[in-house]
């Protein structure tokens, strides 16, 4: 237990990730049609709402289009096959290629602003790229998107697509992770830390976050072509910004100050949709409703949580389990000036939101005039 | 030249709730500092409200009712809403706002739904301002003047409470100097609640007006927030003016496009969204703050 | 002889709208010296610093440091070029640890902070944990930056912009809010690591026995303007500076 909550919290996660690999390897012998459907499609999601978190929890960037390169990926599939019968072993290199070098283009372009306005500039593009492709029927499929065989007979079987589905998504994530947990990926943090302390010690850091997006791009279409794998199909509704909110509102669920938070929220959001969907005949009050309350009590998501949860219990059983004895050691070392409590610890972070929050405005003031003068 | 009358006046129609959607989002972007997505669910309450207080009969007095009295309704609970939840969140990084802001357009989004349905409503015309006018070059519909006449009176208003009242010197120092305000010993919580409640009358009131126009369904929400954002944007966030004018050029935008090169128009407006923040994010007439 | 100074400030001006935040301002910092530069709120001090750094592009004059221009550089480039700051308000990164946050600092200083494909910072954790024990924080190695009491995040705040090894180190405000305690252990540690590592370091500080009992030199402003400078007894003996400035406390 206490390995798993490591696991979440961002440490020791290649032997949890190989332990979960491994249990959702067997999941076609255990689950019905329907629900392997269901973990396939949440495993994909797992990989959308991580690689929009290298983005947003470790490069502090909100971004409100990653559904573009979403989008860019499984059309790449679809229109490949649509026009030129490429073969879809091709398409899912090219792909994630092709989401890279329109992020590095749209990075370029939307670096350069400030945060907020960052947040609207992504939503256009991915507007943009919405409404193009639903209009350019001829050649897109228009509103109605892409259907048929664009699949290999390889992936026509459901268990070879959940298979297939794993593996990528694996491997996706485990890059990802090498990503996040190197000099880079620290860096990155630093930034969403505090955007002008990196820059004073000198981190570029519009580089840094061009390459967190172009990373971001590349993935998020690698999760594109994961949906058509899916899906059989490739449709607009793809590009469109509130599809764009989903791995955000994942991410922000999951926990965003961890590595494989967005992924808890993606399972989470999967399983829960059903059952809301199953009672409630939507699910949108409820979502929106948890999203809120995230935001207001728990910023640090369901991982934050459950991580708060696992030092409580190590700390009120250490001698029981001899994960508890490792996680209460770990405790006493991470509490440093006696934060263990993590509601004061909430306090102590909400007031430095505040100030920070603060100091931004004054930064960012600042520097518009510089833009100004 | 006589066609290009009746569609400056289509275009002018079809700014006017633009503008006044759009003046209420930006005004709270400006004083508040906060994108509000769920500004778009306060339009689509007004447009719903009305169909359910209007609805198709061609009655005259409860039209005059809705378009007193949703926009009212509906500010409160853009207060109460500001009171209770968005108070909490303006010390906060900015993807908590936006994502506060997301949650509760995904809440009463669903609240609309339930309340509302999936099917398409609409608002039937009051008789005295029911058929058209005969103008140089073809009839052009009552009901479409006298929503640029709203809007006209709006912008007026707008205009006179920022420029002529205490209230309005407030609002503009909390757009243009932060520092000003804190030091004029201005209770900046009630300012802000004040314009918060400002901007969600506003957005209701334009969704009463534009509810005649077409028909009124699902998707309103997210579809009008996005037009609103463009004109904001473009016209500078935090300017009302901006808001007028950046109305009127998508407007133009739109109308021009559709007759001319249909198949690319919907493009037209993103790109020009694109351009203005990737080049001048302040746009016309906003302040090079944030 | 008289060597190259390591900063030399001609003529600078910054003008935000019609207010002028920095007015000619002309600086000669000379190298392994401590400079202080004082004066009332408002004086322009924040402002000048910001020009230092890169943050704020002057709208006249030149900054030229170890002989090279700097003016208008961007910040990121004036830290490569060894001249980094501590901040007034605490501006540190809140949720990393504290050793993560030092090693932030040498990773950007190896350019290391590209690097993509290594996993774990072990080469840098090294010099960060020898840092972390010379300014006395390494109890504290582990804790997120935000948990760390008042005083120990001043520390960390200088810290930080000592692990890029700069050659000049501006200091804007360090003991702000520090128990008197807390002063004097900033003031040993920030002098001792200057004369030990031949740092040059600019200082601005509203408490005055700190900057008469440190300081080789004091520039004095007011309004953006300078308005004496010289030694710290020429200074102290300035008739127009007590008249604005030393009359009262702070």
């Amino acid at each position: 237990m206490a390995t798993f909550l490591a696991a979440v919290r961002g440490r020791r996660a290649p032997a949890a990730v190989v332990a979960l690999i491994a249990a959702l390897a067997v999941a076609p012998g255990a689950l019905s049609q329907a629900a392997l459907l269901n973990v396939q499609d949440a495993i994909g999601l797992a990989l959308f709402a991580c690689a929009t978190n290298l983005l947003i929890g470790y490069g502090g960037l909100v971004s409100f289009g990653q559904g573009a390169f979403y989008g860019i990926g499984a059309y790449t599939v679809a229109l490949a096959w649509m026009h030129l019968n490429t073969s879809f072993w091709v398409t899912l290199v090219a792909a994630p290629l092709l989401g890279a070098v329109a992020a590095l283009v749209v990075g370029l372009l939307a670096l350069r602003t400030r945060q907020l306005y960052f947040a609207l500039l992504t939503l256009a593009v991915s507007q943009l790229l919405y409404v193009i492709v639903q209009q350019q029927e001829s050649f897109t499929g228009g509103a109605d998107g892409v259907f048929g065989p664009m699949l290999p007979s390889f992936l026509l079987s459901s268990g070879n697509a959940y298979w297939f589905t794993l593996a990528v998504a694996a491997g996706g994530l485990l890059l990802l992770w090498q990503i996040a947990r190197s000099p880079f990926g620290m860096t990155l943090r630093a930034i969403r830390e505090n955007r002008e302390r990196a820059e004073a010690l000198g981190v570029n850091v519009f580089g840094h976050q061009l390459l967190a997006f172009t990373f971001s791009g590349f993935f998020c279409a690698l999760a594109g072509v994961l949906s058509v794998v899916w899906a059989q199909s490739a449709n607009p509704n793809l590009f469109s910004w509130t599809e764009s909110g989903y791995p955000i509102f994942m991410a922000v669920l999951g926990g965003q100050y961890t590595f494989l938070g967005p992924a808890l929220g993606a399972l989470i959001y999967e399983q829960a949709r059903d059952v809301l969907l199953a009672s409630f005949s939507d699910s949108q009050l409820v979502f929106g409703a948890v999203l809120l309350a995230i935001i207001l009590a728990a910023p640090d998501g369901v991982a934050g949580l459950l991580g708060r949860g696992g030092r409580l219990l190590a700390r009120r059983w250490p001698a029981r389990t001899a994960g508890g004895q490792r996680a209460a050691a770990g405790t006493a070392a991470a509490a440093g000036a006696g934060a263990g409590d993590g509601v004061r610890r909430q306090d102590r972070q909400d007031r430095h939101d505040a100030r920070t929050g603060g100091q931004q405005d004054r930064a960012d003031g600042q520097e518009d005039r510089v833009a100004r003068s | 030249m006589s066609h290009y009358l009746i569609t400056f006046l289509s275009a002018l129609t079809e700014a006017s709730s633009l503008f006044v959607a759009a003046a209420g989002l930006t005004l709270v972007f400006g004083a508040l500092r906060i994108i509000n997505i769920a500004h778009g669910s306060f339009y689509a309450f007004g447009a719903f409200a009305a169909t359910t207080l209007v609805g198709s009969a061609a009655g005259g007095w409860r039209f005059w009712l809705a378009l007193l009295a949703v926009p009212l309704a509906v500010a409160v609970l853009g207060g109460v809403t500001e009171v209770s939840v968005l108070r909490r969140v303006y010390g906060k990084d900015h993807l908590a706002q936006l994502v506060a802001t997301y949650a509760l357009f995904l809440i009463f989004g669903d609240i609309t739904l339930r309340l509302w349905g999936s099917a398409a409503r609409s608002v039937a015309v009051p008789a005295v301002l029911a058929g058209s006018v005969t103008l140089d070059g073809g009839e052009f519909p009552v009901y479409d003047l006298f929503a640029i006449g709203v809007a006209a009176c709006v912008g007026l208003a707008l205009w006179a409470l920022l420029q002529r009242t205490a209230l309005g010197w407030r609002i503009r120092a909390a757009v243009e100097d932060r520092e000003l305000l804190a030091s004029a010993g201005t209770n900046v919580p009630l300012l802000f609640t004040t314009v918060f409640v400002i901007g969600t009358l506003l957005a209701a009131l334009a969704g009463v007006l534009a509810a005649p126009l077409a028909s009124v369904a699902p998707g309103l929400d997210a579809s009008i927030i996005i037009a609103a954002f463009i004109v904001a944007v473009i016209g500078g966030l935090g300017s009302v003016t901006g808001a007028a004018i950046g109305a009127l050029i998508i407007a133009l935008f739109n109308t021009a496009g559709v007759l001319w090169a249909p198949a690319w128009e919907p493009a037209f407006i993103y790109l020009a969204m694109i351009a203005v923040l990737a080049l001048r994010p302040w746009g016309l007439l906003g302040r090079a703050e944030r | 002889m008289s060597e190259r100074p390591m900063l030399e400030v001609r003529g600078l001006t910054k003008v935000f709208g019609g207010f002028t935040a920095v007015g000619e301002v002309d600086l000669v910092v000379q190298p392994g010296k401590i400079h202080s530069v004082i004066g009332p709120n408002g004086a322009g001090k924040t402002t000048l610093f910001r020009l230092l750094t890169g943050v704020h592009r002057p709208t006249s004059g030149s900054i030229r440091f170890e002989g090279r221009e700097l003016g208008g550089a961007r910040p990121h480039v004036v830290a490569r070029r060894g001249l980094t700051q501590s901040f007034q308000i605490t501006n540190v990164f809140p949720r990393m640890t504290v050793l993560e946050s030092v090693q932030v600092a040498i990773v950007a200083r190896h350019h290391r902070s590209w690097d993509f494909v290594s996993a774990g910072q072990d080469k840098v954790a090294a010099e960060a944990a020898e840092l972390l024990q010379e300014v006395g924080l390494a109890p504290a190695s582990g804790a997120r930056a935000q948990a760390l009491s008042h005083g120990d995040q001043r520390i960390l705040e200088v810290t930080l912009a000592l692990a890029t090894r700069p050659r000049l180190l501006l200091l804007d405000e360090p003991t702000a809010g520090m128990s008197p305690a807390e002063t004097s252990r900033m003031v040993g540690l920030v002098t001792g690591l200057a004369r030990s590592r031949g740092l040059t370091v600019v200082l601005s500080e509203h408490d005055m026995d700190i900057v008469f009992g440190v300081s080789d030199a004091v520039t004095v402003l007011h309004r953006g303007r300078v308005i004496c400078h010289g030694s710290p007894a020429e200074v102290q003996a300035d008739p127009q500076v007590a008249e604005v400035y030393l009359g009262g406390e702070e």
